[in-house]
C-alpha cells in the first residue's frame, strides 16, 4: 500500500505550446486534505471564542468577546467548534487504525532514529558546518508538528468535555481533578496556538521558498522543484521505483 | 400757561402763590412738588402692612413645604440628603427622623433644634445599626445576627459587616436596581471593600484572607460576569447575603457537605447529581496558583483536609509549572530555529 501510494503522479498537463507540463506528486490524499481543512476551521474558532476568557484582563478581550456576539455566543462557538474538534480527533484516530489498510508499523509518521540525526544536521546547517538534511517523505519537523498536534489534540480534547460537562466528570473524578482540566487547558491551548503562529506558519507560510503560502494543503500535490528540494529522498526513491516498473514492463514486452 | 398749572393743583397739597417771584418762577415750584409727590407714593408701598403680611404668608407656606422635604436637614446635611433622595425609603416616604429620631416635625428654620430634640439619636453606633432597620426589617436582621459579621460586631469588633456596609448608609436603592450596592452584579465588588483590604482583615483575626476577589476572578462565574452575562453565581449566591458564615461552621452553605445544596440551586445547577466528591471543594483556593504561589496555608488544618490539599492541589502547582517550562521551552526554542532557518537563507542567497 505504501508502495503504490508514493508513486501517485498525475497525468503531466501539456500546453498549447507543445511542451512539457509541470509534474506534480501527490502528497496528501483528498481525505488528509478534509481532515485539516476541519482541523483549521475548528481551531481558529477556538482560538478567536478561547482566548479571551485565558486573558480576560487584556484591553482586546471584551472587544473580541462583542465582536463576537456577546459572552453567551462566544461560548455557543466554542463549545460548538470544539465539540466537531473532538468528532475529527475521533475519526483521524478511528480511520488511520482500522479503515486505512496500511501496516501501521509501516507508516512514515513514526519518529526514527534518522529523524535525531536529521534535527543535529538542520542545526548544523543553521550554523554554516553542514549541508542541509535530505529528507524522506516526513521531515523531522513535519513529524513534531503532527505528534504535537497529536498530543494537543489529546489533552485538549479531554480537558475540554471534562468542562463541557464538568458535574458528569465529578461523578467520575474528584471536584478537584475538575479543577485540574482548566489549568491544562488553558495552557496547552496557549502552547498549541503559539506553536501554529509561530512555527508552522513560518514553515508553510512565511518562509521566503513557499510565501505567500505553500498550496499542498489546497491541492494536495507538490510541485517536483519542491519535492527535489524539501522531501529529496522520496524523489529519488520515486524516481527509481518508476524506472523499475518502465524496466519491468520493457522486460515484459 | 397757568391752566397747565392748575392741572397739577387739582391733585397736589397746596401751593403757596405767594411764594412765587420770591424763591423762583412758579413752574419750578410746582415742577419740585411734583417730584415730592411721586416719591412719596413709592415709600407708601413699603409701608403697606398688607404686602408685608403676604410676604410672610408665603415664607411661611414654603417653610412647611420644606419640612416636608427634610430641607431643615439640608442646611446643615446637604450631601447627606441628596443621597438619601437616591433611597428607595424616600420614595415610599421615610424621612430623617425615621431613622435618626428626634421629631419630624420642622419648622425649616435655619437651626432646626425641633427635630434634634426628643429621642434623637445623631449618628448611630455600628452595634446600633442592626436595631434600627430591624424596626421594619425583621426577618433580615434575624438572619444576620446568626452571620459572622455580628459575631464579630459583638466580639468587639465593630468594623465588621453591617447593613449599612452593603446596603449603602443613605444610598439604600432597591435590590433590583443596576446602581445597588448590594445588587448581585455589585456584590463582589461589594465585599471586596473590606475583603480586598489587608489591614482590616488582619485587624479582625490573624490568617483570614485577603485574596477572596482575587481568587474569585479566576473562576468562569467572574468571567462571565465582566463580560456582561449575568446569569452566574456572585459572592452571595454561595454565601448567603445575610446567613454569611465561615466555611468550617456546620450551619454554613460552604460547608463542605452543604456544598451539594448551595451549587444545585434551582436557578443555578439544578438537576446535577452531586455527592460527596464535590464538598472536597473549596472554590477560591486552587486559582491563586496561576500568580505561581501556594497561597494556602496548610497549617492548622484538619487530618481530612490536609490529606485533601497535598493531593490534587499540590499537582495543580506543579502542572502549572510543568505548562510554564514546556511552554517557554518549545515556543522559545523553535522560535529560535525559525530565526536561524530566516538567517540560513539569507546566507545562502548572499552567496550565489
Amino acid at each position: 500500500m505504501s508502495r503504490q501510494r508514493s508513486i501517485e503522479i498525475l497525468e503531466p498537463k501539456i500546453t498549447g505550446d507543445n511542451k512539457m507540463g509541470e509534474i506534480f506528486f501527490k502528497r496528501f490524499t483528498f481525505n488528509q486534505l478534509f481532515q485539516h481543512w476541519v482541523m483549521i476551521g475548528t481551531f481558529m474558532l477556538l482560538v478567536i471564542s478561547g482566548m479571551p476568557l485565558k486573558f480576560p484582563d487584556a484591553s482586546w478581550s471584551p472587544v473580541i468577546i462583542n465582536l463576537l456576539g456577546g459572552f453567551a455566543m462566544r461560548t455557543t462557538i466554542h463549545h460548538a467548534a470544539g465539540i466537531a474538534m473532538v468528532g475529527l480527533g475521533i475519526y483521524h484516530i478511528v480511520f488511520h487504525i482500522f479503515v486505512d489498510k496500511e501496516s501501521i508499523l509501516e507508516r512514515k509518521v513514526w519518529p526514527t532514529i534518522k529523524d535525531a540525526k536529521d534535527f543535529w544536521q538542520t542545526i548544523m546547517f543553521y550554523f554554516g558546518k553542514a549541508e542541509e538534511p535530505k529528507y524522506g517523505r516526513y521531515s523531522w519537523k513535519e513529524k513534531f508538528d503532527y505528534w504535537g498536534a497529536f498530543w494537543g489534540m489529546v489533552m485538549l480534547c479531554v480537558t475540554g468535555l471534562i468542562m463541557l460537562f464538568p458535574f458528569k466528570a465529578m461523578e467520575l473524578i474528584p471536584y478537584a481533578y475538575v479543577h485540574l482540566a482548566t489549568i491544562v487547558h488553558t495552557d496547552e491551548a496557549l502552547l498549541a496556538t503559539l506553536f501554529i503562529f509561530i512555527v508552522h506558519w513560518w514553515n508553510v507560510h512565511y518562509c521566503p521558498e513557499v510565501f505567500p503560502m505553500s498550496k499542498a494543503w489546497l491541492t494536495g500535490n507538490l510541485s517536483e522543484e519542491q519535492m527535489k528540494h524539501e522531501h529529496a529522498l522520496e524523489y529519488e526513491e520515486i524516481m527509481r521505483q518508476m524506472n523499475e516498473t518502465g524496466e519491468n514492463k520493457s522486460s515484459g514486452r | 400757561m397757568i391752566k397747565k398749572k392748575r392741572k397739577y393743583i387739582k391733585h397736589q397739597v397746596k401751593v403757596d402763590l405767594s411764594l412765587e417771584g420770591k424763591t423762583g418762577k412758579a413752574e419750578d415750584i410746582y415742577e419740585r412738588y411734583y417730584r415730592m409727590t411721586q416719591l412719596k407714593k413709592c415709600y407708601s408701598l413699603i409701608r403697606n402692612k398688607y404686602l408685608w403680611i403676604l410676604v410672610i404668608m408665603l415664607s411661611v407656606f414654603t417653610g412647611v413645604i420644606a419640612a416636608q422635604q427634610d430641607i431643615s436637614c439640608y442646611h446643615c446635611h446637604t450631601k447627606v440628603v441628596t443621597e438619601f433622595r437616591n433611597n428607595v425609603h424616600y420614595d415610599k416616604g421615610f424621612n430623617c427622623a425615621d431613622c435618626h429620631g428626634g421629631t419630624d416635625v420642622s419648622n425649616a428654620s435655619v437651626v432646626s433644634y425641633s427635630v434634634m430634640s426628643g429621642n434623637f439619636i445623631g449618628r448611630p453606633n455600628r452595634e446600633n445599626i442592626t436595631d434600627i432597620c430591624s424596626k421594619c426589617h425583621e426577618a433580615e436582621t434575624k438572619d444576620y445576627k446568626t452571620s459572622i459579621h455580628w459575631d464579630a460586631i459583638k466580639q468587639g469588633h465593630p468594623d465588621a459587616a453591617t447593613c449599612t456596609d452593603c446596603h449603602g448608609v443613605h444610598e439604600i436603592r432597591a435590590i433590583k436596581d443596576p446602581n445597588s450596592s448590594s445588587n448581585h452584579q455589585n456584590s463582589p465588588a461589594t465585599c471586596a471593600k473590606c475583603h480586598s483590604n489587608k489591614e482590616m482583615m488582619s485587624a479582625w483575626y490573624y490568617g483570614i484572607k485577603a485574596d477572596r476577589f482575587d481568587t474569585y476572578k479566576e473562576s468562569f462565574h467572574w468571567r462571565a460576569l465582566d463580560k456582561g452575562y449575568a446569569l452566574v453565581a456572585t459572592c452571595a449566591d454561595c454565601h448567603e447575603n445575610h446567613k454569611t458564615k465561615s466555611h468550617t461552621d456546620p450551619t454554613s452553605s460552604t460547608f463542605p457537605e452543604n456544598l451539594p445544596n448551595t451549587c444545585g440551586k434551582a436557578n443555578c445547577h439544578a438537576g446535577v447529581n452531586f455527592d460527596a466528591k464535590v464538598a472536597t471543594g473549596l472554590v477560591h483556593d486552587k486559582e491563586s496558583l496561576h500568580t505561581g504561589e501556594l497561597v494556602f496555608n496548610k497549617t492548622g488544618l484538619s487530618p481530612q483536609m490536609k490529606e485533601y490539599f497535598f493531593g490534587p492541589f499540590d499537582l495543580a502547582y506543579w502542572i502549572a509549572i510543568f505548562f510554564k517550562i514546556l511552554t517557554t521551552g518549545v515556543i522559545g526554542f523553535f522560535t529560535g530555529m525559525v530565526i536561524l532557518d530566516f538567517f540560513s537563507r539569507l546566507k545562502i542567497k548572499r552567496r550565489f
